[in-house]
């Protein structure tokens, strides 16, 4: 069986969801060209666009008392408060829903009816031996 | 809090004109935006950032947070706590990690078969019953100092 071409040293390496690709590896880091730039040049505008209005705010002479980040209250609402009204049943969510809630609760029955199946048996035999508890 | 309602997250966008705006509420070029898939988990609008831990940003940049590598008015990844410095750590490293974690299954597997092994099979160097010397502790056995005590060999020639 005659191997394929040679694997990259990016294929080789093979990212992951726990592990990035080093920038050397990746092919974008050396591509130069007129559209990356420009959507660099565009996301530097946008940040320079924030920069402006936070160093405004924070070399203000009567400064607000918090300069509130929106960035992160949207976080926080999006985790919190957004979730709900977003949440939607699909056969997914019902399923992991059940798995979850409903799966523990029954796990945990069926062990601790089987151990007391088990200690209810070997009392009956006679082959339980009683703990001896101070308590 | 004083934001306004079109400021805050909102349900998934559907049309192209709400994905413009949904981009531009979230600092974020148009191209660059990509809400989490709809999939009623509830993530409604909120961009979905490549998964990379804050070990991975510039060090050096002075950024407006440098303890969290966060400026002011940049979207948030959903798991941000998650991904600070103290924790979770994406940042690429020197052996690939399918390398690493066959390294490791290796040397657990074989830990856990060998000590497995040693359990059901044991194996100890041989002994012989305990010897105790004065004729087997004759006198601390309260045997009787007048009498002569029987005399006890261990060993046979």
């Amino acid at each position: 069986m005659a191997a394929g071409p040679p694997r990259t040293a990016a294929e080789a390496y093979r990212p992951n969801r726990f592990v990035s690709l080093p920038a050397e590896l990746d092919p974008a880091t050396y591509d130069a060209s007129p559209e990356k730039r420009r959507a660099e040049a565009e996301r530097l505008a946008i940040r320079a666009r924030l920069k402006r209005q936070y160093q405004l705010q924070l070399n203000n002479p009567n400064p607000p008392a918090i300069i509130e980040d929106p960035a992160l209250v949207r976080w926080a609402y999006a985790r919190t408060q957004n979730v709900y009204p977003t949440f939607r049943p699909t056969p997914k969510t019902s399923f992991l829903g059940a798995l979850f809630a409903i799966g523990p609760i029954l796990f945990w029955i069926a062990v601790f009816k089987a151990d007391r199946d088990r200690k209810e048996k070997l009392i009956q035999e006679g082959k339980y031996k009683r703990p001896f508890s101070l308590f | 809090s004083e934001m306004s309602k079109d400021l805050m997250p909102g349900p998934y966008p559907r049309t192209p004109e709400e994905r413009a705006a949904a981009a531009k509420k979230y600092n974020m070029r148009v191209e660059d935006y990509e809400p989490y898939p709809d999939d009623g988990f509830g993530f409604g609008d909120y961009p979905k950032l490549p998964d990379k831990s804050v070990h991975e940003r510039d060090p050096w940049y002075q950024w407006d947070q440098p303890d969290v590598r966060h400026n002011w008015g940049e979207p948030m990844h959903w798991d941000f706590d998650m991904y600070i410095r103290n924790r979770v750590d994406t940042s690429p490293t020197p052996v690939p990690w399918h390398t690493m974690r066959k390294h490791f299954l290796v040397f657990l597997s074989t830990m856990l078969i060998m000590f497995g092994l040693g359990g059901i099979y044991p194996s100890y160097r041989p002994v012989g019953p305990k010897q105790y010397p004065f004729n087997d502790l004759y006198l601390e056995r309260g045997g009787d100092p007048n009498k002569e005590p029987p005399v006890v060999t261990h060993y046979e020639i």
